[in-house]
């Protein structure tokens, strides 16, 4: 008798401690499974722990954009960073056509009808989809656009994510918009491998993302996509309202930097981490501080 | 190889120990300093106690063992000198537990060697089928049979037809009769007498068994914790005032049909 | 239901992808079988060498199969992205139960029969070949068969490297939330590996009764 006493304790308590209640005074921020992403999860728990009085917890690298939008739906994270094109195509289903405002736009106000979830005031910089190719390559071809690209595709082999190819402003537009064909099938693979399979010449051109750290380290060169095929991508982010009512620190810390982080300012980020491999908690905890974000 | 032949001829089914000892890698000797001769044609039993060192002294013929001082003479010449596999292959090896290949058939165990030599198959068949009859196996019935179909004394059986299917000069016997029971073990050992009685191979053979040496020896040698104590005609080993041998017979229960000794031929 | 439709309108890359992921394991099996099989052989004899090489499979397995893909990639000749790594890893990790099984065959025969082997002039070539491997061949073959199920598996893991195969559907399905695709990866995958298990025991059971 006094055994099971204790394992229905034990039951009980780790049931408890596994409940994310609503009524904690706690925040759960989420990423998808790249670089940029942790780092701006780790920048906004960062930001609400010190200015919020919130208490934070990280739920980082989920997987792509679909988990993530499902996670934040089922209330099993609170806050992530999506980007406006994103949303609109891979979310919400919907063709890309606007400009960045009107995007944006439409995506605050679906999001808020379909979902109960608050898009935020852009953070200030884009991150759209890059095809990248070998700084030599982009040289010995004269490669500034696409549509240059294009030109010598065929003889290519390609290296793109899963989520790149499945999603609507993905690889399948791409190609028809530019007439893009490969003869070989472009490899699939986890994202984090591309730049170096692109780097060690097992393929020519890869679909990274613009604000890349690597890029320029790599000696890699990003093609202008002169036919605007891609819609814009801002950085947003992405809150369930409730969360938004509970925590008027979280309200007021996501104005504190609304529009005030650039593209440049990103990529330095990126790079910190994927380049020069140091710890995402402290860059983050330094660009806050020199920033004047949170007090030393 | 060519110098040797005629030696050989006068050496024939002859072994020698001269002064040999064997021990265990950790230094215990299992023999010590022993010198023995066997002649052609004798059928010689190794009588012993539990390590008394007698199957050591078997296995340093067909060189499974090697001597750590002295030397094996095996046709007159060392054994650290012939080829240990043509070595082993003039002599018939017959051990207790038979060992037989469970994966063949009783025809391609008895027929493994003469095959090794390369013989021809049909002189292969042959041979096998003259062999299981000269050790009482109806070859039609047992030839395509396995070993774990066959009883404990027909698989002994076929050891010894294996072991002499190349017609070796020498056959060495480690306690071959001992796993099995003792009506089947009189009834082999009855006809190993007449096979021996054909055949005349010299023979070398382990026992503990004092009524197995008397019954099978034409001499025995009686070893005692490495040492060899003496060699003794079966009727004058009756008759032993060593202790060691005197041990071995207090275990025979009086005169009977199974210890008149045999052999001396 | 939605599954059945799902391959079936899809035959034609289910097919395909079945396809590359038998290659990557044959192939792998193939390599394991050529390596694991003499060496196995070789542990018999030298102690010390076992000692390594067991050591040094245990290891490999230990390692969690999706780190070692990873740790490949920078790899000159063996590495990169695609086939060819998949393949090493693969191997890397059939190479234990083998290693093992053939190891453990060999030695387990019985001793007397190799000592009866040994006495009537058999060389040691000959007692390994003639003796000591048919009588084994029924827990190598076991080993073979652990070794090409595990791998079923383990190549999934292929498609996040870029080698193609069944895992390309669950990989595919965890990107975009859809557990039909992420099904139409895994359930032929673990047919596959039935199958190879069926397959490979039957062959055994038929060796062990003659």
């Amino acid at each position: 008798m006094r055994r099971g006493t204790i394992l229905a304790l034990v039951f009980l308590l780790s049931w408890l401690g596994g409940c994310r209640s609503e009524h904690d005074g706690r925040l759960v921020v989420g990423s998808k499974n790249f670089t940029e992403q942790i780092v701006l999860a780790e920048l906004l728990a960062q930001l609400v722990e010190a200015r919020g009085g919130v208490d934070v917890q990280r739920r980082v690298n989920l997987g792509g954009t679909l988990l993530c939008h499902q996670a934040i739906r089922a209330g099993q994270i609170d806050l992530y960073v999506e980007y406006t094109g994103t949303a609109l195509t891979a979310v919400l289903g919907e063709k890309p056509a606007g400009n960045a405002a009107e995007v944006l736009g439409r995506v605050r106000e679906e999001y808020a009808r379909r979902f109960g979830l608050r898009v935020g005031e852009p953070l200030g910089f884009e991150n759209t989809f890059a095809i990248v190719v070998r700084g030599d390559a982009a040289r010995q071809f004269g490669l500034k656009t696409i549509s240059d690209l294009a030109r010598h595709a065929p003889g290519w082999r390609a290296g793109f994510g899963y989520e790149f190819m499945e999603r609507p402003d993905g690889f399948k537009g791409l190609a028809s918009t530019y007439k893009l064909r490969f003869n070989a099938t472009p490899r699939i693979m986890e994202l984090g491998l591309l730049y170096r399979a692109l780097k060690e010449n097992q393929v020519d051109v890869v679909a990274g993302n613009s604000t890349d750290g690597v890029i320029a380290a790599l000696d890699l060169v990003a093609l202008e996509d002169d036919r605007g095929y891609f819609p814009p991508y801002q950085a947003v982010p992405v809150v369930r309202w409730q969360v938004l009512e509970r925590l008027p620190g979280l309200r007021e810390a996501l104005g504190a930097i609304a529009g005030k982080i650039s593209a440049e300012e990103m990529r330095r980020l990126n790079y910190a981490v994927d380049g020069e491999q140091r710890d995402v908690k402290a860059v983050v905890g330094g660009f806050l501080r020199s920033r004047g974000w949170v007090s030393p | 190889m060519g110098a040797d032949e005629p030696e050989r001829q006068t050496n024939r089914g002859i072994v020698a120990f001269r002064r040999v000892s064997y021990c265990l890698p950790g230094g215990r000797p299992l023999v010590s300093d022993l010198n023995l001769e066997i002649g052609e044609g004798e059928t010689l039993v190794l009588l012993g106690r539990s390590g008394s060192g007698k199957t050591t002294t078997l296995k340093l013929i067909n060189r499974l063992l090697e001597p750590a001082a002295g030397e094996v003479l095996v046709e007159g010449r060392s054994t650290q000198a012939w080829d240990p596999i043509r070595l082993r292959r003039r002599i018939g090896y017959v051990i207790q537990e038979v060992g037989l290949f469970p994966h063949l058939t009783v025809e391609r165990n008895v027929g493994l060697v003469p095959e090794l030599d390369g013989w021809e198959p049909t002189r292969i068949r042959t041979r096998v089928q003259e062999l299981l009859l000269l050790v009482g196996l109806d070859p039609d019935a047992f030839a395509r049979r396995r070993p774990h179909e066959l009883s404990g004394g027909q698989r002994q059986r076929v050891g010894v037809a294996r072991a002499l299917a190349a017609d070796p000069p020498f056959l060495l016997m480690d306690e071959p009769f001992g796993a099995l029971d003792p009506v089947t073990r009189a009834e082999l050992q009855h006809e190993f007498l007449a096979l021996q009685a054909r055949l005349r191979k010299t023979v070398v053979l382990v026992t503990h068994d004092v009524r197995e040496a008397l019954l099978l020896a034409t001499r025995i040698a009686l070893l005692s914790e490495g040492r060899l104590v003496g060699t003794y005609a079966p009727a004058a080993f009756l008759r032993a005032a060593e202790p060691e041998a005197r041990g071995f017979l207090e275990v025979l229960s009086g005169p009977g049909p199974q210890n008149v000794p045999r052999g001396g031929l | 239901m939605n599954l059945l439709r799902f391959l079936a309108d899809n035959r034609a890359e289910v097919f395909r992808l079945t396809l590359e992921h038998l290659a990557l394991v044959a192939v792998a099996m193939l390599f394991a079988v050529a390596i694991g099989l003499p060496l196995g052989v070789a542990l018999c004899r030298r102690a010390g060498l076992r000692r390594w090489v067991l050591a040094g499979a245990s290891v490999m397995q230990t390692v969690p199969s999706l780190a070692l893909f990873g740790f490949l990639i920078p790899v000159p000749l063996l590495g990169g992205i695609g086939a060819r790594t998949a393949i090493v890893a693969l191997t890397l990790y059939a190479l234990l139960p083998i290693l093992r099984n053939t190891y453990a065959g060999i030695s387990g025969v019985d001793p007397a029969v190799v000592e009866a082997a040994r006495g009537m002039g058999m060389t040691e070539r000959q007692i390994l070949w003639r003796v000591q491997v048919p009588l084994s061949l029924g827990v190598i073959l076991a080993g073979v068969r652990v070794a090409t199920v595990v791998s079923v598996g383990i190549a999934t893991i292929a498609a996040a490297i870029g080698a193609g195969g069944l895992g390309m559907y669950i990989f595919r399905g965890l990107a975009m939330v859809n557990h039909q695709v992420i099904l139409a990866g895994a359930i032929p995958a673990a047919i596959l590996a039935l199958l190879a298990d069926f397959g490979l025991g039957w062959v055994e059971r038929r060796l062990a009764a003659s």
